[in-house]
This record gives C-alpha cells, sequence and structure tokens, in this order.
C-alpha cells in the first residue's frame, strides 16, 4: 500500500494501534543489542512456547530498549484497559510467572517495576487504562522522572520492527504534512529557529548547514546520517536506531525535502549488526508505503536512503575521513577547507548530520520552533540523550533537557555511585573529552560550559569515576584508545600520542621523575595545537583535565630522585 | 581552484608583499625567501597537509590561529606570522618527535639545528631491518605521486597510527610497480632504496620488487625500467611511438647529429 492522503495514513495508524493495544493481552521483550545481551532472546523463545504450548490468547512482541540498564531484561505488558506494565529482571525462568500474571491479570510484585497509565509521544499519546495501584507509577522511579524524554518517546514502547506501530505514535504525519503542505525554505527557517544545534559533539546549528548545503551551486548533492559512534562508553546511537529507526529515516526525509536533495546515506560502523539490519528492514517498510522512492505521498518529491558500513574506525566519524571512507578509500582526513558542504561524497556538496540532530527534526515540525525552544537553555535548546555508564548505580540510556546539571543526572537519575561508593569524577564526551571533579557537578550539560571545564559534549558518552578509580590509569586508558584510533597521517598525533602513553606508562610504573611531567604537559598542548582533525586536537583532553584537576594523583607516582633523570 | 588571476596585497612579518589570490601561500613565502620549514609540500600534488611543520600564525581582527602554510589559500588583506613565539615552541617539538620516528634521517638532523633542536626528549624508534633505513616521516610525498603523478598506485599506507608504515600491499613483490623511481626522487629524507644490478632494477624500499631493464638499441647497455618505456609509448601518438627507438642519451646524440 502506498501512502497518498490522510486517509490512507489513518488507515495505517488505526492497524498500528491495534497492534500496540490489541483486544488481548501484549507481552513485549526490550531486544535492543543490551537487552539481547542480558538474555532477551532466551526470554522471547521461552515466552513463545509457552503461549504455543499453552494455547493461551496472548500476543508476543518486541519492542526497543527504554534505557535502564541495570533492569535488564525487560518486558512490558499491556492487559485490554489496565496500564502497561514494565516488568525487570525477566528470566527464563520466571516466563511462567508472567504468562501465569498476565492470564490471572495480577502481576506478580517482585517483577513489576512500574506501570504507566498513559504515554505521550508528542505526536501522539496513548492511553493504556487505571489499575494496579499497589505497583509505583513510572513517575515515582527517580530514574524515569527526573528525564525528559522526546528524543527516547518511542523507545521500548513501539515494536522497532513495524512501521504501523511508528505511525499509530503519530509517526510520518509530520512528514505528511511537510511535504504536502510546506515550503522547503520555510523548513530550513523552522529548524533555525528552534535552535537545534549538530548532535555529534561539535553544536553547529543545523538549519545553517542545512541553508548552505541548500544554497551551494550544483544540483546533485547528498544529504548524510553519521552513525559512526566509535567513543567508548557511547551507545545512544546505535539504541536510537535500535529502538526507534523510523524516527531517523523521518527525519532525513523532511531535511532532504528542505534542502531539495534526493540521494541520502547512513554511514554506519560494521559493528552495530542489529542496528543495520532494523535500517535496512525500516528502509524496506518505508519503501513499500511510497515513504522512500519515487513521489512520495504522490508529491512529485522523490528520496531514497542507501546504507553504508564503515569497518569500524573512531576516525572515520570524522567528516573528511567519512567521505573518503564512504568513497572506498582509506579512512584519513583531510585539511578544510574544502568542506562537505562545498565538496562531499563524489565531490558534491553534503550535508552530514549526526543521527540524533535527524531525529530531532519530526518533532521540530510536528510541535513548532518555539515549542522545541522551550526546553533547555538558551543557546543549547532540546534535549540530549546520553548513556550513563561507569561506576554509576544505575547505568543506563538517559535524555535530560541540555542545560542539566551534572550532579542530577549522576545522582537523582543515576542513583550516585555504584554500591553507595563516592564518585570522583565523569568523563564526559569521551576520549576526546575530560575529566570532570565532583566538585564542580553543578556544571551544567551544554556545549559551552563543558568547554570551559576543559572538556566537551562528544556524542554524549558520560563515564563515571568512584573513589577508588586512578585517575592517572583513566588518562592512560583513553590515549591508549586515540593513540590506537590515530589514522597515523599527520605527526602530532600519530607520534605525538604515542610518546605521552610511553611517558604515562613510566608514570603509572614509579619510573618518571618531575621533567617527565612537564614534559607530558609541553607535548599535549603540542598535539592539541598542531594535529590535522579534531582526534589529535581533542585527544589530550583526557590528560589535559586530569593534570588541572587531579594533580596530586601523578605526584604521588613520581620519584623525586630518579638517578640519571630516570632513563 | 579558486584562482582568480588578481593579484593582492599580503602581509608576511609586518612586511608586504604581491601575490597572486588562491595561490598557496607556502608557495609565495618560498618565492620571497622567507623560511617556512615544510617535509610534505609538492606543488604539482594536491593539499597535503600532514607534517604539521609548516604551521604559521594567520592574523584576523586582531586574534590569531594557527593553520598550516601548505593549506592557506592566499586573498586580499592575509596576515601572517611566520616566528611567533607559539610557533617556534611547537615547532621544536614536532622537530623532536621526528627526531625519535627518523633516528637515521641526517635530513631531519640537519634541519632541527637549524631551528635549535639539538636532541629529542622522546625514545627513538628502534630501527632494525627497516626498507626505509629508519628515515621515513611518512610525509606520503612517494604514495602520492606514484598514484597521482604517475597512476600507478604500487604502494600505499599500510597499518595505521604509530604503526603506519609505506610499502605494497601485503608486503609483497608489486609487479604494479614500474620502477620509475619517481618516489625515490622526492623523499625529503632519502629513505627510498633502488638498486640497478643489470638487467634488473631491484625496489629494496618495497618488497625487493624486480622490475625488468631495457638494453639501448645502439650500444647493448642498460638504459632504463622496461614498465616505464611501455607506459611512456602507451601514451603518446602510435606514429610516434613506433618510432620511438630505444636509445641510451649518447646513442641518442650521435643518431641526432649524424
Ligand atoms: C575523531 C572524530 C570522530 C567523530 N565521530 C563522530 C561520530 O561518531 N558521530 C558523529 O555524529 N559525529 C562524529 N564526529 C563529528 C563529525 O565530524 C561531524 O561534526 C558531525 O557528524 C556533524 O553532524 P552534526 O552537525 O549533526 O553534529 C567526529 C569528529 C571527530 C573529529
Ligand atoms: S589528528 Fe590523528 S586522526 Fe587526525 S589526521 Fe592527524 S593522525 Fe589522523
Ligand atoms: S608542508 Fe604543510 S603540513 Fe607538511
Amino acid at each position: 500500500m502506498r501512502i497518498a492522503s490522510p486517509e490512507d495514513l489513518d488507515a495505517v495508524r488505526k492497524i498500528g494501534l491495534f497492534k500496540i493495544q490489541p483486544d488481548r493481552p501484549r507481552i513485549a521483550v526490550g531486544l535492543a543489542t543490551c537487552g539481547i545481551a542480558a538474555g532477551g532472546n532466551e526470554l522471547y523463545d521461552r515466552l513463545g512456547s509457552i503461549i504455543r504450548e499453552g494455547g493461551y490468547d496472548i500476543e508476543l512482541t518486541k519492542s526497543g530498549c527504554i534505557g535502564f540498564c541495570r533492569q535488564e531484561p525487560i518486558v512490558s505488558v499491556t492487559i485490554p484497559h489496565k496500564p502497561l506494565v514494565l516488568l525487570h529482571h525477566v528470566t527464563s525462568d520466571t516466563a511462567e510467572d508472567v504468562i501465569k500474571g498476565v492470564l490471572q491479570e495480577d502481576i506478580p510484585k517482585n517483577l513489576a517495576l512500574c506501570r504507566v497509565k498513559e504515554w505521550d509521544h508528542i505526536t501522539g499519546m496513548i492511553q493504556y487504562g487505571e489499575g494496579f495501584e499497589t505497583i509505583p507509577d513510572y513517575h515515582e522511579i527517580p530514574f524515569f522522572s527526573n528525564q525528559h524524554k522526546i528524543i527516547l518517546r518511542d523507545a521500548g514502547f513501539i515494536n522497532p520492527e513495524d512501521i504501523t506501530e511508528y505511525i499509530a505514535a503519530g509517526g510520518y504525519s509530520t512528514a505528511f504534512s511537510v511535504l504536502t503542505g510546506r515550503d522547503p525554505d520555510s523548513v530550513i527557517d523552522e529548524v533555525k529557529r528552534s535552535g537545534l544545534r549538530g548532535r555529534g559533539g561539535a553544536g553547529f546549528p543545523t538549519g545553517l548547514k542545512w541553508e548552505i548545503t541548500k544554497k551551494a551551486p550544483g544540483s546533485e548533492k547528498f544529504i548524510v546520517c553519521n552513525a559512526d559512534e566509535g567513543d567508548p562508553g557511547a551507545y545512544m546511537n546505535r539504541n536510537e536506531m535500535e529502538s526507534d529507526p523510523h524516527m531517523l529515516i523521518e527525519g532525513m526525509l523532511i531535511g532532504a525535502y528542505a534542502m531539495g536533495i534526493s540521494e541520502g546515506l547512513i554511514y554506519i560502523r560494521a559493528e552495530y549488526p542489529l542496528a543495520i539490519e532494523r535500517l535496512r528492514h525500516a528502509i524496506r517498510e518505508a519503501k513499500s508505503y511510497g515513504l522512500l522512492g519515487k513521489e512520495i505521498f504522490g508529491t512529485d518529491f522523490s528520496f531514497d536512503i542507501k546504507i553504508a558500513i564503515g569497518a569500524g574506525a573512531f576516525v572515520c566519524g570524522e567528516s573528511t575521513a567519512l567521505v573518503a571512507s564512504i568513497e572506498g578509500k582509506i579512512g584519513r582526513p583531510h585539511p578544510r577547507p574544502p568542506r562537505l558542504t562545498d565538496s562531499g561524497v563524489w565531490g558534491r556538496p553534503t550535508d552530514l548530520n549526526n543521527v540524533e540532530t535527524w531525529c530531532n527534526v519530526p518533532v521540530i515540525m510536528a510541535k513548532g520552533a518555539e515549542w522545541y525552544s522551550g526546553t533547555g537553555v538558551r543557546g543549547n535548546s532540546g534535549t540530549k540523550v546520553f548513556s550513563l555508564v561507569g561506576k554509576v548505580d544505575n547505568p543506563g540510556m538517559i535524555e535530560v533537557p541540555l542545560g542539566t546539571s551534572l550532579h542530577r543526572i549522576i545522582y537523582d537519575i543515576g542513583g550516585g555511585g555504584a554500591g553507595g561508593k563516592r564518585v570522583k569524577a565523569v568523563q564526559t564526551g569521551g576520549p576526546s573529552g575530560g575529566c570532570i571533579p565532583e566538585r564542580f557537578f553543578n556544571t551544567g550539560v551544554d556545549f559551552e560550559s563543558l568547554l570551559t571545564m576543559g572538556s566537551m559534549m562528544g556524542s554524549g558518552g558520560l563515564v563515571v569515576m568512584d573513589e577508588d578509580t586512578d585517575m592517572v590509569d583513566i588518562a592512560r586508558y583513553f590515549i591508549n584508545f586515540a593513540a590506537s584510533e590515530s589514522c597515523g597521517k599527520c605527526l602530532p598525533c600519530r607520534e605525538g600520542l604515542k610518546h605521552t602513553l610511553l611517558i604515562l606508562n613510566r608514570i603509572l610504573a614509579g619510573k618518571a621523575g618531575v621533567e617527565d611531567i612537564t614534559l607530558l604537559e609541553t607535548l599535549a598542548d603540542t598535539i592539541q595545537a598542531t594535529s590535522l582533525c579534531g582526534l589529535g586536537q581533542t585527544a589530550t583532553n583526557p590528560v589535559q583535565t586530569t593534570l588541572k584537576y587531579f594533580r596530586e594523583e601523578y605526584d604521588a607516582l613520581i620519584v623525586q630522585d630518579l638517578p640519571d633523570g630516570g632513563r | 581552484m579558486d584562482t582568480t588571476g588578481h593579484t593582492v596585497t599580503i602581509t608576511i612579518n609586518k612586511n608586504q608583499y604581491q601575490a597572486v589570490e588562491g595561490e598557496i601561500l607556502l608557495e609565495v613565502a618560498r618565492r620571497e625567501k622567507i623560511d617556512i620549514p615544510h617535509l610534505c609540500y609538492e606543488s604539482s600534488l594536491s593539499p597535503y597537509g600532514a607534517c604539521r611543520l609548516c604551521m604559521v600564525e594567520v592574523v584576523t581582527c586582531g586574534k590569531t590561529e594557527m593553520t598550516t602554510a601548505c593549506t592557506v589559500r592566499v586573498h586580499r588583506g592575509l596576515e601572517i606570522l611566520t616566528d611567533t613565539p607559539d610557533v617556534i615552541r611547537h615547532r621544536k617539538i614536532l622537530l623532536e618527535l621526528y627526531l625519535a620516528e627518523a633516528p637515521h634521517s641526517d635530513v631531519i638532523k640537519a634541519m632541527a639545528i637549524r631551528y635549535g633542536v639539538t636532541k629529542t626528549r622522546f625514545l627513538k624508534k628502534i630501527v632494525t631491518g627497516d626498507p626505509l633505513l629508519g628515515r621515513c616521516v611518512l610525509c606520503g610525498l612517494c604514495v602520492r605521486v606514484c598514484n597521482e603523478i604517475m597512476g600507478a598506485g604500487a604502494i600505499g599506507f599500510v597499518n595505521r597510527g604509530p604503526y603506519t608504515i609505506v610499502s605494497t600491499p601485503f608486503l609483497e613483490e608489486n609487479p604494479a610497480c614500474m620502477g620509475c623511481g619517481t618516489c625515490a626522487a622526492v623523499c625529503p629524507t632519502h629513505a627510498i632504496g633502488i638498486e640497478d644490478t643489470g638487467e634488473k632494477r631491484i625496489m629494496r624500499s618495497w618488497s625487493g620488487t624486480p622490475v625488468e631493464m631495457i638494453r639501448c638499441a645502439g650500444c647493448g647497455g642498460y638504459i632504463g625500467p622496461k614498465p616505464v618505456m611501455e607506459y611512456a609509448r602507451s601514451r603518446i601518438d602510435p606514429v610516434m611511438a613506433e618510432e620511438l627507438q630505444e636509445l641510451c642519451p649518447a646513442c641518442r646524440r650521435k643518431q641526432v647529429t649524424r
């Protein structure tokens, strides 16, 4: 079926709604990579065989990830006219209890995490029902109540492998009204006014980049989605694609229309097989409904998306290396200019945006720039998804307004240090970021504040460190990562990071003197100032911030009177 | 390239110079005898910006920013400083890194001394059996001329990061190599070894790739690699290719003056 009218869209929406809220119980197992790693597939199979053998009238399906990693495997249960209930730590052993509970409309207490009476998909509202008063409400769980879900609005609630469920939650209706009723330039204007900034790390204004690309000479251009996500500890983009792939496709469709571009590419790393599979499936689905391909929604606009798979090099997330990789060349950056907006993929003007940047687009167009910029702080509008990991009590995928303090994220959502330990610092921005000590946790996470702290937003990894963490070792960990991911083209990054690593090893082995610290500082300074691309320019942040905030840990390792200066 | 042919005035170290709009800054500096060290620039190749030695400061509205002179294109009012304390400081560290990376290169040693660096605080690379003799600085000139100018693509970068080396694919003899030796001619540190044994040319640095030599039709002496001759023939007018005789320079001179 090809969707070409509001009536068509409505018909599909009804089909999807009936899947989300069937006239019989529905059990959905959270099956993103994290859920699968926690045993989700076995659980799914076990539930399936119990239902089959018992001949029960229960719908079993998959969902994306709600983000509460600590509680995996997570299962959601909907019984008609009752609240949706999230179950946690469900295993094959407790699968029988789940089925029994669903059949008797009595959810086992020990398995219930919380209930959801109604869910705001922002592009649509779903009412579940009343009841199960003894189970805590969703809003009573601090991990959830302190979040603000815009990008993750569907994650964990819909089946990511079924386009009708995305449409039931209001999906593609924004693209429909944009493509059939809005002037492309006014779309760019709306995105500009929303204040949306790139979520890939640098925070470049998205609307402006679109405008530059549109104005670049030439008729054949590309839009590209950067799904390379290679920082250790970051998995936001993976989860967004695994839990809600159509949100990305809808965002790219609207962007393509605004810029008048008919070819799109998603550059994704091979290490994300499930995300690739779900994207491919979603693209096929979108094509069969006439949402990608020729004459979309019956208009004369055509747009198609292809997937380019990268071999998983961190540097290939850098824009010019990414283009080289797409073209089948070695993934090495080149000096800019030319910028991608002038000469990108195959020399054509190219707009490159991060996965999450694209995911912001449908909701901006659905609710308008004013609504969107009402969230966040001045100059940093909207929300940001973070992966909160490391030594934190509640690790998970979270979403908060930009400007939210680190304190609120780490203590109110994350529950503080794992096992009650004292939190010492947090690393933001992965290998390009820095370590921010606990005394500065009132810092709000926005692009500028993090830079002032010597760190950066990066794509959104937050790695928590507690009192047992050795900060010099942390610096070594990140430098080791950056040195081995360096492409090897320019000297300061290739050789400089190697020597930074050697010096850190010497310090940690107790074989370094004061002059080694001086050399470490001087070298870091030069690498930052002279490297060709962002990898080298930011790679020393972990060293510089730990030197700045945790100098005493370095000093404690220094040998005062080394014979022969330590060498 | 956005060369428009306009002549513009630019400022380097407070002095004014004329230059063509769109020209590479490093070219202007070379012409005006303003010293900027560099290792990876070659005017016939596209900008590369890897050695980072040519860092200079660009002054815009009173603020300075570091960039590489080999990638900056000249425009009206461009203001450059080539020897600020920052530039000098970073240049010295880079040279120390080069001394550690290519410990056997006399060219690097001489260059370091010229800029006041006599020794390195970094651990020197241990060189054993390196086909590039502990002299390679990975400027990429050989790889780029082989690819961009000769169109052979016989050599490339192997591995990445600190493990990067230049070699043939799978470190094996590569029949794509024509033995032209352009790589050795552009190498700033004389790292590439070529050995002529008579009927064979051995590319020592390129996995020992052997290349067949041709003899002079006149005197019978070896005059050059056969693939280069074939390549040249394939690129010229067929009639001329027919007439092209394989002669050494001495015999050709004799033939012409006869
Ligand atoms: C070493 C390096 C790695 C990067 N990795 C990513 C990445 O994985 N994903 C991403 O979206 N941007 C990454 N970036 C940033 C991109 O170069 C680019 O700025 C971004 O994709 C632009 O999209 P945005 O404007 O939507 O943020 C990386 C940059 C550098 C220097
Ligand atoms: S900074 Fe590192 S990754 Fe970037 S070009 Fe230089 S060597 Fe390659
Ligand atoms: S000559 Fe400019 S970076 Fe090498």
